[in-house]
């Protein structure tokens, strides 16, 4: 253990008193003592929790100046929580605060005292802390897990029939009849039926429309039409559409509801409703007609995969080739500047040697932003759609592969090197013959494992614009078209695996 | 005289002094070996020879010019007269055999065909010479990691052929590999020096390598020379001799074998 071979800086032992009051200041005496490293840990850990327990009460709106005198009734079930967790942690803390002070006596004196004990106290000080700030509930992820298990099934297998995935086609039986308003001198003409389909019969051909202004000035009623259905599909609900003039056809809805009818083992129905309000064009000076439809569905012939299905697999062909195309940029854009990033290429001089610096910095830098960032700068650039997220990954595909690279040309045997320019091989011939046919087979492995990354996170960057199957995943996120989620994700899952199990196998044919 | 180096001294960044003022003649068609221990100096002056190392100071003269500060074009046309066979081989491994004896033409090919890896049919056909003369052309289009150490080494002298050299620098070339081949190597070795007066410039550890071989020996200890003699000088070499090169420790196996020091 560190402690037993901790060596304080000085040879010869302070005062141990002096160490135990210094430690008043947490870690204080640890390093009067000589145990720098110590001392600063020590402070760093102590203050750090005590100025975090006292912060997250505060942030529960708890008046940390009259700590720890409260009336229990006064705080609300929030800060309740604060005060017991941060209280908790206190309470932990001070013990290793008291420890803190007899290690600075000890320590002062040349043997630090074994922290095995006291840094587990300072340790679950801490993960209470941790666990208050992130709302860490496990009593609450186990009660609520029947509300997610649903939408869970619906996610894991969105392949039963009856799901998004699906359709079928619709055939429909309708009954037509015409009807008229105003009342004029000639009657509408009705339309003809074909003997053993579907019809209606109407009581009244004309009439007139709902909450127009009478005359009188009340409001007109609107015409009660009774409707006699014959040779419908016994059983099957039939729903009421209107088509007035050229205003396109609605379904009639009263109170919220649609008009529905269930016609009886003879196929007959009856139905009344009124002739609800509708704008009837200003240019109409004679009559509106309107078509009045009871129609049955059904969904005839064998499932077929649905629209979002198709969209799906537009998503994933989408975001493969986006994965392409980065990493076959990144990959052409990466190579260069991974020579000039190796290291044991650019010693030769000065200038050189600066310009590795100045170019491992800045692929640092690129690096270290997400390519979500980079998806969002690149949108603002290009606009949203796929060329985002081809933009995005590509930058950040050009500097993690040229880490990589430049990585793989630094482990390089040396020996070819020598003996190629030994040949009097300029730089250039140096390169070609000696650095590529060694740096071939890394240069392969990483490419592949970088489109793998792209692939995943491309369905990021497409949830923020940068197309793909990303885009429509989120759109039926916020949709809660759990089902059609679950088909972009099955979808992703399988491009994954294959592309997984394919580049392993590239991968060990070439190291 | 083909090489003749006035004072040659390497100090290394770290301040190691590798070679302190070495100075000595090659004469055309010799075989010259180098001994001495291990960190003796004696890569660090072969690799002088051909420039792999910057000398600190002194005078590479190499038919006619002084090569120490030599860059460019004028380096490029040195290095190609002077073919290099190394302890570990060099080989690319990955290449074939083939493409690694055709690097030994580099030095006298256009650069720019290296990005198209084009090699003019004449050159293919002179590497496959090359092979031949080393008795592994059914080998041509193996992986060079595929061939057995001895195999190797003779890739390795065939990329040294194919420079057309003058002078061949031979880093260890048998130490990696058991007796037998150590002889069948430097017995191609020979055959060069011999038959097309290739001069030869090796370094070796064992002793009866060296009396077999050598037509004329140069002891390095701590960077500096310590021993020269002829063939026959070193047949008589005394235990004395042999310890002022090889430190106190060194002992003389029963067989003429030197082990590194104990």
């Amino acid at each position: 253990m560190m402690e037993e071979t901790a060596k304080s800086r000085f040879s010869v032992p302070r005062i141990p008193i002096v160490g135990g009051v210094l430690s008043i200041i947490p870690g204080l005496g640890q390093v009067y003592g000589g145990f720098i490293m110590r001392g600063v840990l020590l402070f760093l850990f102590i203050a750090s929790l005590y100025a975090l327990s006292l912060w997250r009460m505060d942030n529960a709106g708890i008046d940390i100046s009259t700590y720890p005198s409260y009336n229990a009734d006064d705080l609300n079930k929030k800060q309740e929580q604060a005060f017991i967790f941060a209280t908790l942690a206190i309470l932990l803390t001070t013990v290793g605060y008291v420890w803190n002070i007899y290690d600075g006596y000890v320590s002062a004196g040349g043997k630090p005292s074994p922290a095995l004990v006291p840094g587990l106290f300072i340790t679950i000080a801490t993960l209470i802390i941790g666990a208050h700030i992130t709302e860490i509930d496990i009593a609450k992820a186990v009660n609520e897990i029947g509300d997610v298990s649903p939408r869970l099934k619906q996610i894991l297998w969105p392949w039963n029939p009856d799901d998004s995935a699906f359709t079928r086609e619709v055939e429909t039986f309708d009954g037509v009849a015409m009807w008229e308003t105003p009342c004029d001198d000639t009657p509408v003409k009705q339309p003809t039926h074909t003997e053993g389909e579907s019809y209606i019969e109407i009581d009244s051909v004309c009439g007139s429309i709902s909450g127009l202004r009478k005359p009188d000035g009340s409001r007109d009623e609107g015409t009660t039409i009774n409707i006699k259905g014959y040779d419908f599909r016994p059983g099957e609900e039939a729903e009421l559409v209107l088509k007035p003039g050229s205003v396109p056809e609605f379904r009639v809805v009263v109170e919220g509801e649609r008009v529905r009818v269930i016609p009886d083992e003879n196929g007959e129905f009856e139905l009344s409703f009124v002739m609800p309000n509708f704008t009837i064009p200003a240019t109409a000076t004679t009559s509106t007609p309107v078509e009045i439809t009871v129609r049955q569905k059904q969904e005839v012939g064998s499932l077929k995969l649905s629209e979002d299905f198709w969209l799906s697999f537009e998503g994933i062909i989408e975001t493969l080739f986006l994965a392409l195309m980065a990493t076959i940029a990144g990959l052409v854009l990466a190579v260069p500047v991974s020579f000039l990033a190796a290291r044991n290429l650019m010693s030769t001089s000065r200038i050189t040697i600066a310009a590795y610096y100045i170019i491992r910095v800045i692929l640092n830098v690129v690096r270290s932003i997400e390519p979500i960032v980079w998806a969002l700068i690149a949108i603002i650039w290009v606009g949203a759609g796929p060329f985002a997220g081809v933009l995005a990954l590509t930058i950040h595909t050009i500097a993690s592969l040229a880490k990589l690279y430049s990585e793989a040309i630094e482990s390089i045997d040396p020996g070819p090197i020598e003996a190629i320019q030994a040949t009097g091989a300029d730089r250039l011939q140096t390169i070609m013959y000696a650095v590529v046919p060694q740096v071939i087979p890394p240069f392969v492995s990483f490419t592949i494992y970088r489109w793998d990354i792209n692939v995943r996170m491309s369905t990021i960057i497409g949830a923020v614009g940068g197309g793909g199957i990303g885009l429509v995943l989120i759109q039926w996120i916020r949709l809660a078209k759990y089902d059609s989620v679950g088909i972009a994700v099955w979808m992703i899952a399988i491009v994954v695996t294959i592309l997984d199990y394919a580049s392993a196998r590239i991968r060990e044919q070439y190291v | 005289m083909i090489l003749n180096i006035k004072n040659l001294t390497k100090i290394y960044d770290t301040g190691t002094k590798a070679l302190t003022d070495v100075s000595f003649d090659v004469t055309e068609g010799e075989f010259l070996v180098i001994i001495g221990l291990s960190g003796s100096g004696k890569s660090t002056l072969l690799r002088c020879i051909n420039r792999l190392i910057d000398p600190t100071s002194g005078e590479i003269w190499f038919n006619g010019k002084d090569i120490a500060k030599a860059k460019g074009r004028q380096l490029r046309e040195t290095r190609r007269q002077i073919g290099m066979v190394f302890q570990q081989f060099n080989l690319v491994k990955r290449s074939s055999v083939l493409t690694n004896v055709i690097s030994g033409r580099l030095g006298y090919m256009n650069p720019m065909w290296s990005l198209t890896n084009y090699t003019p049919r004449s050159i293919r056909q002179d590497a496959m010479r090359a092979l031949e003369k080393v008795g592994i052309p059914d080998k041509a289009y193996n992986r060079a990691d595929e061939l057995s150490g001895g195999q190797q080494q003779r890739v390795g002298i065939a990329r040294a052929l194919m420079q057309n050299p003058r002078i061949i620098l031979a880093d260890e070339p048998v130490a990696s590999l058991d007796p037998v081949l150590a002889h069948s190597i430097l017995g191609y070795l020979e055959k060069l020096n011999k038959e097309q007066g290739v001069t030869i410039i090796c370094s070796l550890h064992y002793l009866d390598l060296v009396q077999r071989y050598a037509t004329r020996v140069i002891g390095l200890r701590d960077g500096k020379i310590v021993y020269e003699g002829d063939n026959t000088s070193i047949r008589k070499m005394t235990d004395t001799q042999f310890k002022e090169v090889y430190g106190e420790e060194a002992q003389r196996m029963g067989s003429g074998l030197l082990g590194e020091s104990a």
